[in-house]
């Protein structure tokens, strides 16, 4: 879906990326991560076209983006901004209706997608016609992802969406983004310096450093004992074993014998991490999974 | 309005006098219609350029143009406007010509300063917004920043306007018909009633032009706060322009 191929990109004369490949396949959540100046905004510009490649390809559905006009594949990528961008002179309707406006729907037609985007992202309709200054951070952030879904681009491009939000609103962004996610099976691409949220929502980890990318995979591959040590550190966050055990179901581990009748029993849906704290918890080291067992030997050797 | 009643009242200072041996009230409105006329013909092409000079210096293809501009448009108002009318006078003749050219150079610094401030006080993320959600760089003009601008951009139109209509009387030492006119007969012949009206019905026309500039752009409706504290300023601008 989104292929970079080989691509630096210099701000005079610094270089921001160097020499970067990477896939994105179709429906993927790709998180980038890593420190400030590391190039993952960078990266993700070059997709719509908001930055330049100084050398390489950017491929977009297949198509070399450098030869497509900058606004017409604006239109069709989705765009959110940490800041929000949503214009203030502009009602929270006329806000998620500006690509379609742009696109060239007729007025009923919009007005229609601007209800349905509205109780997808769960804003209140009585907000439609207010101004973005009278919004709270967390409603101006939906408001944001509501107007980067409005025109149904499959690709959804995210530059720290998150970030100026307080926890409790950023954790309720996320399970939305994974609920939106999950129903439209969009590619997305998610710009964060929060390593926790990067694991969390994403199927696709892409750790930047210095311009260049130095780990790419599964999340519980990049927290892994044989991943990079640079990305084992920034996404480990100090117990790198421990988050590995949270990204991993407990299924992995299950033995198919049946736990003693008096085993604790884990819930369905539990991760490894879960598993490991019921063992703290109650002292014992085997636990009921559904009709099978799961023991500490088995989720220590899932932990490395 | 304010700027309105004030207008009003000045004007009856001004005309009040034609009726106990001052300069006749007949003869001032139609020096007050000349006057409003030539300002015009300085003030909208000064606009006219101050605005486009404005968005192309703010342009990142311009940008490189912003330290000339701003030097050009300085040294323009820093030329007293009775010396720009003096200078004009032998390649335009008298009259209305090298008012024109004097109204014409004072009036672009003020346009072009408010542009400027306005445009770059437009949010950043709100640019960048309209560029990556797919308008074209003139779209994002138009639609963006442009209409957040507004508001800035008609303080200095206004100041423009204000200076302008101060500044026409300066036309009467060139020979164009302006209210102007009296100040310099009353001048002449140590006549202070006529400089009274000259000086008063400029004023008021000053207020009047402004009163009629922030109605039309709707500024009115709901922003009583503002147009109630422009008067002094507009005041102050008008009294220290005077030749």
């Amino acid at each position: 879906m989104i292929a970079f191929e080989n691509v630096s990109v210099s701000f005079d004369a610094t270089e921001a990326l160097s020499c970067v490949n990477l896939q994105v396949a179709e429906g993927v959540l790709c998180a980038l991560v890593g420190p400030s100046g590391s190039g993952k905004s960078t990266l993700m510009k070059l997709v719509n076209r908001l930055v330049e490649p100084s050398a390489g390809r950017v491929l977009v559905r297949g198509a070399d983006v450098a030869g497509q006009d900058p606004a017409r594949l604006r239109r069709s990528i989705g765009y959110v901004m940490q800041s929000t961008g949503l214009f203030p002179h502009r009602t929270v309707a006329a806000n998620i209706g500006t690509v379609p406006r742009l696109l060239g729907w007729d007025s009923s037609r919009i007005a229609t997608r601007v209800a349905d985007l509205l109780e997808l992202v769960q804003l209140d309709p009585d907000l439609a016609q207010r101004l973005p200054g009278a919004l709270s951070g967390g409603q101006a952030q939906r408001v944001g992802l509501a107007r980067a879904l409005a025109a149904d681009p499959d690709i959804l491009l995210m530059d720290e969406p998150f970030g100026a939000v307080d926890p409790i609103t950023r954790r309720d962004l996320r399970a939305e983004l994974r609920r939106i996610h999950a129903g439209t099976g969009k590619t997305i691409l998610l710009v964060t310096h929060d390593p926790e949220e990067a694991l969390e929502l994403a199927s696709q980890v892409v750790v930047l450093r210095d311009g260049a990318v130095v780990a790419d995979g599964a999340p519980a591959a990049l927290v892994a004992e044989d991943a990079p040590e640079f990305a084992r550190t920034l996404l480990g966050g100090g117990q790198p074993g421990l988050r590995r055990l949270s990204l991993l179901p407990a299924e992995v581990a299950r033995d198919a014998c049946p736990a003693p009748a008096d085993a604790p029993a884990l819930p369905e849906g539990a991760t490894l991490a879960d598993a490991l704290s019921r063992m703290a918890e109650t002292g014992r080291d085997v636990l009921a999974l559904g009709k099978g067992s799961l023991r500490l030997e088995a989720v220590l050797a899932r932990g490395r | 309005m304010m700027a309105l009643l004030l207008a009003a009242g000045l004007a009856l200072v001004a005309l009040l006098p034609g009726w106990f041996g001052g300069f006749p009230p007949g003869r001032l409105l139609g020096l007050a219609a000349s006057h409003a006329g030539l300002a015009l013909a300085g003030v909208v092409p000064a606009a006219l350029l101050g605005l486009a000079l404005g968005v192309l210096v703010t342009r990142p293809s311009g940008r490189a143009l912003r330290p000339a501009a701003d030097a050009l448009a300085a040294a323009a108002q820093a030329v007293p406007p009775v010396v720009a009318v003096a200078l004009a006078v032998p390649a335009f003749g008298f009259g209305w010509g090298p008012t024109i050219l004097a109204l014409l150079l004072y009036g672009i610094m003020p346009v072009l300063r408010a542009t400027v401030a306005a445009l770059e006080a437009v949010p950043p993320e709100a640019r960048l917004a309209a560029l990556a959600l797919g308008y074209t760089p003139a779209g994002a003009l138009r639609e963006v920043e442009l209409p957040l601008a507004w508001p800035l951009v008609l303080d200095g139109l206004r100041v423009a306007l204000v200076l302008a209509v101060a500044t026409a009387a300066v036309g009467a030492l060139a020979g164009a018909a302006t209210l102007g006119t009296p100040i310099v007969l009353g001048l002449q012949n140590q006549n202070q009633l006529l400089v009274l009206q000259g000086a008063a019905a400029t004023a008021a026309l000053a207020f009047a032009a402004e009163g009629l500039l922030l109605a039309l752009a709707g500024y009115g409706a709901g922003r009583g706060r503002r147009s109630s504290a422009s008067p002094a300023s507009s005041d102050g601008t008008a009294q220290s322009r005077k030749p």
